[in-house]
């Protein structure tokens, strides 16, 4: 009989020192930032922002398709204070919405040129694509685009799906751009030698890590150098017809409920601190006096498209729906 | 003293069903209403319309497909297996049973991902198996998903067709061979109608388990380009573009099929149900496979090997992996993924430890609730008991993710004055409606085997109310609430699609870090947490069991 009594009092027992831990959850005043991104450069600066100024950070780590639907299913419930996303489009959709609040950070003066959408967001870092490959089964990988459409490649060469990855549908879209009808016949051809077009990006470049691919076109850059610094055989160049270099947006929501910490967590994004962490994740600094990691390409040695993000923004879903049919 | 126990019972039935309307019954009908409704006109066929005007027919073909095929899948691996662990001597196996826990035990996303490793260019299979790579174009497509989903699922069925044959006993079938019935005239005849009853309903199970079943399809489906039900319902309502029309057009449709198929499911019971329970029950009629024993046993070690070790050899070895892709050398061997895991401060630790306390409080509110749920049930009688006991039970029929996108819709609606959304209660409250049902039904059951003279004897010697509760009732049903809360805590602690939808944004859960890591990360790590909350889930099953056999005896 007392038996009884000891398991439903373990059982209270435990569940009370649940409730407690998870009342003490939440304290006041934090700073509710939602980001897109690596997840370890998202909690360095939440880290390194805590440390420096005290205030609390509740971080809600996801893709930026996440975060975006997050945004919009708490619309009427706003929550976040600042918004981190991995394309730069997608912050311009944010602000048509009547959802950004002004501001400019300190060092704002010193973003790369074009980096700032009128103090609505600003680029505090950068992702570019280039042609990544195994060195092992590649030994003279080309210098362009184009030079993956021959037999010695046919089957080997992949690419993320611009469904489920922004910056390859940038790239897509800014190549059509700039290119035309070259740059269809392109995606033909390659569509014809065995391009492979599937998952978002982190598969694409393991799929190349582990040979089961020899190629990635539109590979994201800090994934293949970080893969690289772990010992991982891959290696990448930027072709000279251009790649895209996606700013990723940082930005303060206009109905904050902590507006000087918002502005806060933003001034420090472009600290030198915040700017080191992004060049420590091989990430290209968002600020021009801040160097990109040494065992990196930077930013001025990168062939850019000629990129007009308002004609892409309107035009990727038709971009998208012809590159999916070239490819099925 | 009768006058105030009467108030005392009315007070209670009203607290349970005002429970249970704002915690269940509302999130259920806020779905169908929003979906039926366009502009606050209702109109029957909106969730139909929204579907073929959104292109979303092939969602719908894809998940009756998917439903079916896994249904024959499910069949035709548990029918031989049922047969042999019935009808011959392998019967005498008993831990055949036990080991087919563990696919039942293992999270459908889990065990995906493992076979996932073990399939994909430059997994095991080409590695070490490279005559089998011929069925990697195979498994990457359609036939995977029915596949995996298949490996997961077929315990059920074999539970059902077992038991079913055990209780058609020897009598019947000597009857038939006295006639002149041959072997497969027997079949024929006797044993298959019998177990038309069960194994149709153990079909429809299967069925409206893969139509509700979330991890396979997003972690296999999504990137193999075949979407359902639920990867879209997930879509439309948490992913940009966001789009509750469709969501909940899907979610209606998906629980009105679900609620439909139970149904069928219910008039199938009532209506073929042989007695075959007379009075004198006849010993099982046994076959001997007597030379052919090999292949008996072959084909339950290939079973199991393909359905327990292949995903768990590919979670483990991935999961101590420095970085995945990397051969398996000792030098690329390490702990230090799970290390990590336990390391407090890291995400993985700290998502390990939301999972824990989540699911632990989850758990008790659950075993509470479902307590005074199920003894409510038992001792009331009419229109009312029947209501509490199909509302408490509601969970169990509708497919979660749709009771997470009512949970969303109510919690979340702009006219509550103060909500929980956003915070981890809201997590917590998600696991207790969607495992209510657990703890409800074991204390029902406990509950209704007692003997009611034991009541009658406490009462006639004098005992109030609260005395009986306490020193006959609570002890009697103890090992239904424990169970219950077992249950519910292992569910919980795994449980993927209402952690993804409900979680506040500083909260990540086991399950969702899984996923991350699997999805975008670093797969060694998603691998080691997914290993780590099997193992948790096993240990809590083991040390409460224990306990409670130590107290039993003592």
């Amino acid at each position: 009989m007392k038996a009884s009594r000891i398991v439903v009092m373990v059982i209270v027992l435990i569940g009370l020192v649940g409730v407690f831990a998870f009342t003490a959850g939440e304290p006041e005043e934090s700073v509710v930032v939602y980001s897109a991104g690596p997840g370890g450069l998202a909690r360095n600066i939440a880290q390194g922002f805590e440390e420096k100024t005290g205030i609390n950070v509740d971080l809600y780590q996801a893709t930026t398709g996440d975060v975006l639907g997050r945004l919009e299913a708490e619309a009427d419930r706003p929550h976040a204070d600042v918004v981190v996303l991995a394309s730069w489009p997608a912050a311009f959709a944010l602000y048509q919405n009547g959802w950004l609040a002004q501001y400019e950070p300190e060092n704002a003066d010193k973003l790369n040129e074009g980096w700032n959408y009128d103090n609505y967001f600003f680029g505090y870092s950068a992702s570019a694509l280039g042609v990544v490959y195994n060195t092992n089964e590649v030994d003279d990988p080309g210098e362009d685009w184009g030079d993956f459409t021959d037999g010695r490649f046919r089957d080997v060469v992949a690419m993320p799906d611009p469904a489920q990855s922004g910056s390859c549908l940038d790239f897509v879209t800014g190549y059509v751009l700039n290119y035309g009808d070259e740059a269809w016949e392109l995606f033909e051809t390659l569509a014809a030698n065995g391009l492979e077009v599937a998952g978002p990006n982190r598969p694409a470049l393991d799929s190349v890590v582990t040979a089961a691919n020899f190629v990635v076109l539109a590979g994201v850059d800090y994934m293949t150098y970080g893969a690289m610094a772990e010992g991982s055989p891959v290696d990448m160049f930027y072709p000279e017809s251009g790649t895209v270099v996606n700013p990723r947006p940082a930005m303060m929501t206009s109905w904050s409920n902590n507006p000087e910490g918002a502005q806060a967590f933003l001034d420090y994004m472009l600290s030198d601190e915040a700017q080191q962490f992004v060049a420590d994740e091989y990430i290209i600094p968002g600020r021009a006096d801040v160097a990109a990691h040494p065992d990196r390409v930077g930013y001025a040695d990168i062939p850019v498209l000629d990129l007009d993000w308002d004609w892409m923004a309107e035009n990727q879903g038709e971009v998208l729906t012809r590159f999916q049919q070239i490819i099925r | 003293m009768r006058a105030k126990q009467t108030i005392r019972r009315h007070g209670n039935t009203a607290i349970a069903i005002a429970l249970l309307t704002v915690l269940i019954l509302i999130p259920v009908v806020m779905v169908l209403l929003r979906s039926f409704t366009v502009d606050r006109v209702f109109h029957p066929l909106n969730p139909i319309r929204t579907i073929l005007e959104g292109e979303l027919a092939e969602v719908l073909f894809n998940s009756l497909q998917l439903g079916i095929t896994v249904v024959i899948f499910t069949t035709v691996i548990a029918a031989p297996l049922a047969y042999l662990t019935s009808k011959t001597e392998l019967a005498r196996a008993r831990w055949i049973d036990v080991a087919l826990l563990i696919p039942f035990m293992t999270p459908p996303y889990i065990a995906t991902m493992g076979w996932i490793l073990f399939m994909q260019p430059r997994g095991v299979v080409e590695e070490y198996l490279p005559f089998l790579s011929i069925f990697q174009p195979l498994f990457f497509s359609f036939w995977g998903v029915a596949f995996v989903m298949s490996l997961n699922l077929y315990p059920f069925i074999y539970l059902v067709i077992k038991n079913n044959l055990i209780e058609i006993t020897g009598s019947l079938e000597d009857a038939g061979a006295v006639h002149g019935g041959s072997f497969w005239y027997r079949m024929r005849r006797i044993i298959l109608p019998l177990l038309l009853s069960g194994y149709s309903m153990g079909a429809l199970l299967i069925f409206v388990k893969t139509l509700a079943e979330f991890g396979t399809p997003a972690t296999l489906g999504r990137r193999v380009g075949f979407y359902v039900f639920t990867t879209e319902i997930y879509q439309y309502t948490r992913m940009f573009p966001i789009d509750f029309a469709r969501g909940t057009a899907l979610a209606s449709v998906l629980l009105i099929t679900c609620m439909l198929i139970w149904y069928v499911q219910q008039l199938i019971a009532n209506k073929y149900k042989y007695s075959i329970v007379g009075g004198r029950s006849g010993g099982r009629k046994m076959y001997s496979l007597g030379k052919f024993r090999f292949l008996g046993w072959a084909y339950i070690g290939l079973l199991l090997l393909v359905s327990i070790g292949v995903p768990y050899w590919s979670i483990i070895t991935a999961s101590l992996l420095r970085f995945w892709g990397a051969d398996i050398t000792l030098a690329n061997i390490t702990f230090d993924h799970y290390i990590e895991l336990f390391t407090p401060g890291t995400l993985g630790g700290s998502s390990l430890w939301n999972s824990v306390y989540l699911s632990v409080i989850a758990a008790t509110i659950a075993m509470f609730l479902g307590t005074f749920l199920g003894v409510l049930i038992v001792r009331s009688r009419g229109f009312l008991q029947r209501f509490i006991d199909s509302s408490s039970l509601l969970s169990n029929t509708v497919p979660r993710i749709v009771i997470v996108v009512g949970l969303i819709l109510l919690w979340n609606s702009p006219w509550l004055p103060a909500t929980i959304y956003n915070t981890a209660a809201m997590v917590a409250v998600a696991y207790v409606v969607a495992f209510l049902p657990y703890t409800v039904q074991y204390v029902k059951a406990s509950y209704q085997q007692i003997d009611i003279s034991l009541f009658h004897a406490a009462q006639v010697s004098g005992a109030k109310p609260g005395y009986i509760n306490r020193r006959i009732l609570f002890p009697l049903i103890r090992p239904g609430m424990v169970s219950g809360w077992i249950m519910t805590f292992i569910i919980s602690v795994r449980e993927l699609v209402a952690s993804m939808m409900i979680r506040p944004p500083h909260i990540e859960t086991s399950a969702t870090f899984i996923f991350r890591q699997f999805d975008q990360g670093v797969i060694p790590l998603g691998m080691a947490m997914a290993f780590t909350t099997v193992g948790i889930t096993v240990v809590v099953l083991l040390i409460v069991q224990g306990g409670q056999k130590q107290l039993g005896n003592g």
